[in-house]
């Protein structure tokens, strides 16, 4: 608790705080704004990011506030939405491109991966690309083909970039905020099923931006999750307590790097764990927590750490999202998969 | 509440061009998704424009017999906020069902 919330609530006025109540969308909205407002030399564009705001309205009123020359639409071509941030970046901006979907980054892959990714290292340092790509991220919205997948993996495995997810409003507004100022190419991902639910943003105290944080503590096992799946497990967490099992949940947001600090003092607290992420199970990036806390809770360690993940499938759109993403049933089951193991 | 422009779509075989005959709704107005908004008449045909989505029309633009540009604004609608992502639903918070039930016997070694 910071000291100006503490003197809020002595005052019991609105007024001493900066905490306000907005959903995520208008957190990044209004992140945007005051990003655009102190960066002269931010840029904001991409697929109707301009006239109309984004299809979910995350630009909503930026371009006339600031003009079209730095806030703008694109062609459909998220290959040249990406090769336009490389050169504005070289020729010294603050690139925000938007992929509109999760599912669209894939014809930008190569200026992702040999141009952002590597521009700095190719160049001795000379071209950074202080770029941060916002994707909308994850399923959950019955939306079709391509626009609920989650590529965090696919971004974590190249060297050179940095990926995020915030879960909450409070978050989203500091990390795109945190991720902008960053000198690296950040790949920013919104998680789109959760723009709409508000929460409370104290938008003077950000509190720590790097690494892992902790939003629910617990005695006996660690869900590990992040963008959207963290309010699932938070869910989650509520209702094990019913059963008399104290579950801690960890949202991970930065997925590369993984805060394996935080990893290993959570479970090393726990001694039980389990992640859980919408992506398909093979090569996920559970493997990589999972590797990570065998690391350093091998000795302590109540059960191998269980992943409760999608399917090795094409993401499925429509109704077919409920028996994909994983449900509290499954998480609930993983959980249990852990509480019951014994060593041989 | 969001506004959320709706520009006269494509309309197919090149034409570049709608004359409106009559409008259907007026401003005020709360539509469903599919309900005919207007009149139009190309150089091909006469045709019923339904609405894209459901909302309430705040502005409507072109008097019968005026022409409208595809591209150009032919109806804004105010929809809240929490509906006004353009592509899917937005997912309901219900309260948390489940089936499974945890036993464990936690010895605290």
């Amino acid at each position: 608790m910071s000291e100006s919330n503490t003197a809020t609530l002595e005052a019991g006025s609105a007024t001493e705080t900066q905490s306000v109540k907005l959903s995520m969308q208008q957190a990044l909205n209004r992140a945007l704004d005051e990003i655009l407002s102190t960066d002269p030399k931010t840029v904001v564009f991409g697929e109707d990011c301009g006239q109309l705001g984004g299809v979910f309205r995350i630009t909503d009123g930026l371009q006339a506030k600031h003009g079209e020359s730095r806030v703008f639409d694109t062609p459909l071509a998220e290959s040249g939405i990406l090769g336009m941030s490389v050169g504005l970046a070289m020729a010294g901006f603050h690139p925000m491109p938007e992929v509109q979907f999760d599912g669209f980054a894939y014809p930008a892959i190569n200026q992702i991966v040999c141009q952002i990714a590597r521009m700095n290292y190719r160049s001795r340092g000379t071209l950074p690309m202080p770029i941060t790509l916002r994707v909308p991220s994850f399923g959950g919205i019955r939306a079709p083909e391509h626009h609920g997948e989650s590529l965090e993996a696919l971004f974590a495995h190249v060297p050179g970039l940095k990926v995020v997810s915030p879960s909450d409003p409070h978050d989203a507004y500091h990390l795109l905020k945190y991720a902008a100022s960053r000198p690296d190419p950040v790949i920013f991902m919104e998680p789109k099923s959760r723009y709409w639910q508000k929460g409370d943003v104290d938008t003077a105290d950000g509190g720590t931006l790097t690494g892992a944080r902790i939003v629910r503590p617990g005695r006996h096992l660690t869900l590990v999750a992040w963008g959207a799946m963290v309010a699932r497990c938070l869910q989650v967490a509520e209702l094990a307590a019913e059963d008399g099992i104290d579950v801690e949940v960890l949202d991970l947001r930065w997925l590369k790097p993984i805060d394996a600090e935080a990893l290993a003092t959570s479970v090393g607290k726990t001694r039980r764990a389990v992640v859980v992420h919408e992506a398909p199970l093979t090569s996920g990036l559970g493997a990589e927590v999972a590797q990570l806390i065998t690391q350093s809770c091998f000795d302590t360690l109540k059960a191998p750490v269980e992943r409760v993940t999608g399917f090795d499938v094409p993401y499925p759109s429509g109704d077919l999202e409920d028996e994909y993403i994983p449900n509290i049933d499954r998480i609930l089951l993983g959980i249990q998969r852990v509480l019951e193991y014994r060593r041989g | 509440m969001a506004e959320i422009s709706f520009p006269l779509p494509d309309l197919g075989e090149g034409l570049i061009e709608a004359t409106v005959l009559d409008w259907l709704v007026s401003p005020g107005d709360q539509v469903e998704r599919n309900q005919p908004l207007v009149e139009l008449e190309t150089s091909k045909s006469a045709l019923e424009l339904p609405s894209p989505q459901a909302g309430k029309v705040i502005r409507i633009h072109g008097s019968p017999g005026e022409t409208i540009n595809v591209g150009e604004p032919l109806v804004v609608f105010e929809v809240p906020d929490n509906t006004a992502g353009i592509v899917g639903t937005v997912p309901k918070d219900d309260a948390p069902k489940r089936r499974v039930r945890l036993s464990a016997v936690l010895d605290e070694d």
